[in-house]
């Protein structure tokens, strides 16, 4: 896309959007150093709620000469002010935090240029090999980079380029996801990214089997679900199983309820992301993985955790590492120990103490800080409530900071 | 924690030590024994003899319990020893003889009734006489690192003579653990009725085993937490639940127009700092009248750098990150919130969540994260206080009051027809006094059971 006669925030994003497509290019610190300065810059020209913010701490542009010290605006941010530099009039679309309990929800106002960039970051890093229904070779996420997708996954030219398509691979996945469709919850990001990526990896073979209850809260159609599941068994056709941890417990309640043990096609894959809302009871993430092995047949290799914010444009993911193969049989067995999200890179996540607001030693726990190139017309430093151990350049997820939200009328939290 | 004390109580089990339904059934058996050949006996006089003379050591510095806690306790409890001091000296120095006096008078009528039939003037008229009778087994649930709870529990127990195994949540043993050990050590007989354990509040079957052998369950906690100790306890059993309570300080501007606004202030500090302000007693906001003669940001200013000066001499102490990140957390939100409106400012300590001022013009009550983090919030009056406390209505225990006398009276009138149990003033919020009716209720009174003697 040419760069000339774009506003600045739509030039900026025309070049990110081409670095997405050679993700080596912005793993270099010299670069991402580069396009952070730079953004950061017209946010705070074109952002008046971040402009203030950064003005009350005493940061412009002029003052600010690594990304590190970027001001990260707390997300709760966008639960009060409009955090955006998007005129009204090109607010197409917006973004809700999910939950049913809160009295207001984040907003995060989207146009057609910044779902564009959404979607690039998406299907670029969505680790698209682990698609693959052919037995996975090592995934290394060692390092942040263009790692977590292989050769095929996103190169320039080919971003997001489908399994569909790879020499090699074996029958396609459908997908499966327990998330209502856009229709019915249009600001939902989690669903627009489902629907993102089913449009990609499986144009006609999707079906959403969750629906908005009359509380407003998502539910999955048990029986529905349960009908696409048992069908793809019968067909043994492998499936991608994508929700949220709380419409995983419903379906495996449901199963537990019923006596139903399934066992889903070999390269059957479970995208599972989100916490629980107080939609369902609440699982450690072991747990849930574990009845989801035994229950749905999927082994822990073939669970993708994915980490996202309705305040974000990028996702990071965990990524599970295969055993050696003389491991292979006994590890199947027990969960993997902890992993690691990873942001692509053009986010970058730093885990800071909530004490000092510096980043911690590796192997402590403090907030999740999100610096995502990809929030151009929002912001790009965002300080999350998430509590994470730092693991080299990603993160284990520990969850939310409890009581982080004032709260005028519970007793909830007391 | 492994400290140089003997295995009197299960609590001084080692770490991994697992407790069973048969330990904690031989357990309650040997209580109501040594109940029984130990504690039956003993006279009001002699129990309170014993318990003044108690509380006279734990305010000593070279009390070899009072030592430990002080040193193993900002391990044990997360609190400062300054904090730890603090509160052990506003529990034990209200722990006198003579308040244990008044306390039996105010609940029972008469200090002699858990002793001998006795009657007051209207009863003698009457021609009736009454003996109060303690439960044989107490148990009490305890909720939270605060100690003083499990200590009136305890203090309470031994004034009816009732056995008594107290339940501490995992990790809250440690402060009744020592006190206990303190009766051990001043009369191993009365220890021997008393039982020490902890363990993860709801493990049912130790709950269940424990409740089938009591008369009386006291017990603190979420509503949720109350509910299904509810269930467990058996028909027999009496149950007196205190449910979570919320606190809030109010501040006329009569009193801010005074000659002393710094010493308000020192004791609205006072009520923060205690007990990091984690009790149900803590205050969560600080409501300051408009049109005095130091306006409400200004007293938060000014509680601001009492809570710094406070933190040099007494430091709230170390939190686990998850509490540290929900202040962080919170503070961010009101970061953002000043950056954009005057009517919202912000003081806390640097790189720290030592403690936080968050001041707002929006007078809707807000609960706080605690550990130091208060709200102070201008109000025009108290009826604009309790309609913006309405969310909490029913579940306010205190409210610290700062008013001239010619208005108090009217105050607390009003306050206790919306529901609030207990006021007291500005900087004892955390300190009750013994004959404090608990959630409004006799704490002694509703232990006993009565014998009417119609003679």
């Amino acid at each position: 896309m040419s760069s000339f006669n774009l506003s600045p925030l739509s030039n900026f994003a025309a070049r990110l959007r081409d670095a997405m497509g050679t993700p080596a290019f912005l793993s270099g610190e010299a670069e991402f150093q580069r396009f952070s300065l730079e953004l950061f810059a017209w946010q705070f020209e074109h952002n008046s709620v971040y402009r203030q913010f950064c003005r009350a701490r005493r940061a412009t542009p002029d003052s600010v000469c690594d990304w590190r010290n970027i001001p990260a605006l707390p997300a709760a941010a966008f639960k009060e002010l409009e955090v955006t530099s998007l005129p009204v009039a090109e607010r197409t679309r917006v973004f809700h935090s999910s939950g049913t309990t809160q009295q207001f929800p984040s907003r995060h106002f989207h146009n057609s240029e910044s779902l564009e960039l959404y979607e690039t970051s998406l299907l670029a890093w969505f680790p698209a090999r682990w698609l693959s229904s052919r037995p996975v070779c090592k995934i290394n996420v060692t390092t942040a980079g263009s790692n977590l997708f292989e050769k095929g996954g996103a190169s320039k030219g080919g971003v997001g380029a489908s399994v569909i398509s790879e020499p090699g691979g074996t029958e396609p996945l459908s997908f499966l996801s327990l998330t209502p469709r856009s229709g019915e919850a249009s600001t939902s990001s989690l669903v627009h990214m489902f629907e993102t990526l089913a449009r990609k990896f499986a144009p006609r073979n999707s079906t959403f089997t969750g629906r908005v209850g009359a509380d407003g809260g998502w539910e999955v159609d048990l029986p529905g679900t349960l009908e696409v599941l048992e069908s793809a068994i019968a067909r043994h056709h492998p499936l991608m199983l994508l929700g949220t941890a709380f419409g995983f417990v419903q379906l495996l309640d449901h199963l537990t309820a019923a006596r139903k043990r399934l066992q889903l096609p070999d390269g059957s894959r479970i995208l599972e992301t989100g916490g629980y809302k107080g939609r369902s009871r609440a699982l450690p993430k072991n747990e849930l993985h574990s009845l989801i092995r035994e229950l749905l047949g999927v082994p822990f290799h073939d669970i993708v955790c994915e980490y996202g914010m309705s305040e974000l444009s990028s996702q990071a993911y965990e990524v599970k590492q295969l055993p050696p193969r003389a491991e292979f049989q006994r590890t199947t067995l027990h969960a993997p120990r902890p992993t690691v999200f990873h942001f692509p890179p053009w986010a970058r996540a730093q885990i800071v103490s909530p004490e000092s607001g510096r980043e911690v030693s590796d192997g402590e726990t403090g907030l999740i800080r999100v610096f995502d190139l990809a929030n151009v017309w929002s912001v790009m430093a965002i300080q999350t409530e998430d509590l994470g151990v730092r693991r080299g350049d990603g993160f284990e997820l520990i969850g939310r900071a409890v009581l982080a939200e004032p709260r005028g009328c519970s007793l909830m939290s007391v | 924690m492994n400290l140089a004390l003997p295995n009197y109580f299960l609590a001084d089990l080692p770490p991994g030590a697992t407790l069973t339904q048969t330990l904690i059934e031989e357990a309650c058996q040997t209580l109501k024994r040594n109940r029984e050949s130990y504690l039956v006996q003993r006279t009001t006089p002699a129990i309170i003899r014993l318990l003044g003379e108690l509380a006279e050591n734990w305010l000593q510095a070279q009390y070899p319990f009072r030592a430990m806690a002080l040193e193993h306790g900002p391990k044990a409890t997360g609190f400062s020893a300054a904090t730890l001091a603090a509160g052990l000296d506003g529990f034990f120095k209200e722990l006198t003889a003579e308040n244990l006096q008044a306390l039996l008078v105010q609940d029972l009528g008469q200090a002699q009734r858990l002793d001998n039939p006795t009657a007051g003037s209207a009863e003698q008229k009457a021609q009736r006489a009454a003996i109060a009778t303690g439960p044989e087994l107490l148990a009490h649930v305890t909720a939270g690192r605060i100690p003083n709870p499990a200590f009136t529990s305890i203090v309470l127990g031994l004034l009816t003579r009732s056995a008594q195994f107290v339940k501490c949540p995992t990790g809250g043993s440690f402060l009744p653990r020592l006190f206990a050990h303190s009766i051990y050590d001043a009369d191993p007989k009365l220890g021997a009725c008393l039982e020490i354990a902890e363990w993860r509040g709801g493990t049912a079957h130790l709950e269940t085993t424990l409740f089938q052998q009591v008369d009386c369950v006291t017990a603190t906690g979420s509503d949720e937490a109350l509910a299904a100790i509810r269930r467990h306890v058996p028909p027999k059993a009496r149950l007196l639940a205190y449910g979570h309570r919320v606190s809030f300080a109010y501040i006329t501007k009569e009193s801010l127009s005074g000659s002393s606004p710094k010493k308000i202030v020192a004791r609205a500090a006072s009520d923060v700092v205690a007990w990091n302000q984690l009790g149900c007693l803590s205050p969560h906001v600080i409501y300051v009248e408009n049109g005095g003669a130091v306006l409400p940001d200004h007293f938060a200013q000014m509680l601001a750098e009492e809570l710094a000066r406070r933190e040099q001499t007494e430091p709230r102490g170390e939190l686990p990150v998850k509490s540290a990140a929900a202040i962080a957390s919170r503070r961010a939100f009101y970061e953002v919130r000043a950056a954009h409106s005057p009517d919202t400012q912000r003081w806390g300590s640097e790189n720290s969540t030592a403690w936080t001022v968050i001041y707002e013009a929006d007078p809707r009550f807000q609960l706080s994260c605690l550990n130091r983090f208060i709200y102070v919030k201008g109000v025009r009056s108290l009826a604009e206080v309790l309609q913006n406390a309405d969310s909490v209505r029913g579940s306010v225990s205190t409210v610290g009051l700062e008013a001239p006398e010619e208005l108090a009276t009217e105050i607390v009138a009003q306050l206790a027809r919306w529901g609030v149990t207990r006021v007291c003033p500005l900087g004892r919020m955390q300190n009750p006094p013994l004959t404090w009716r608990h959630d409004g209720r006799p704490s002694l009174g509703d232990l006993v059971t009565w014998t009417d003697w119609e003679q």
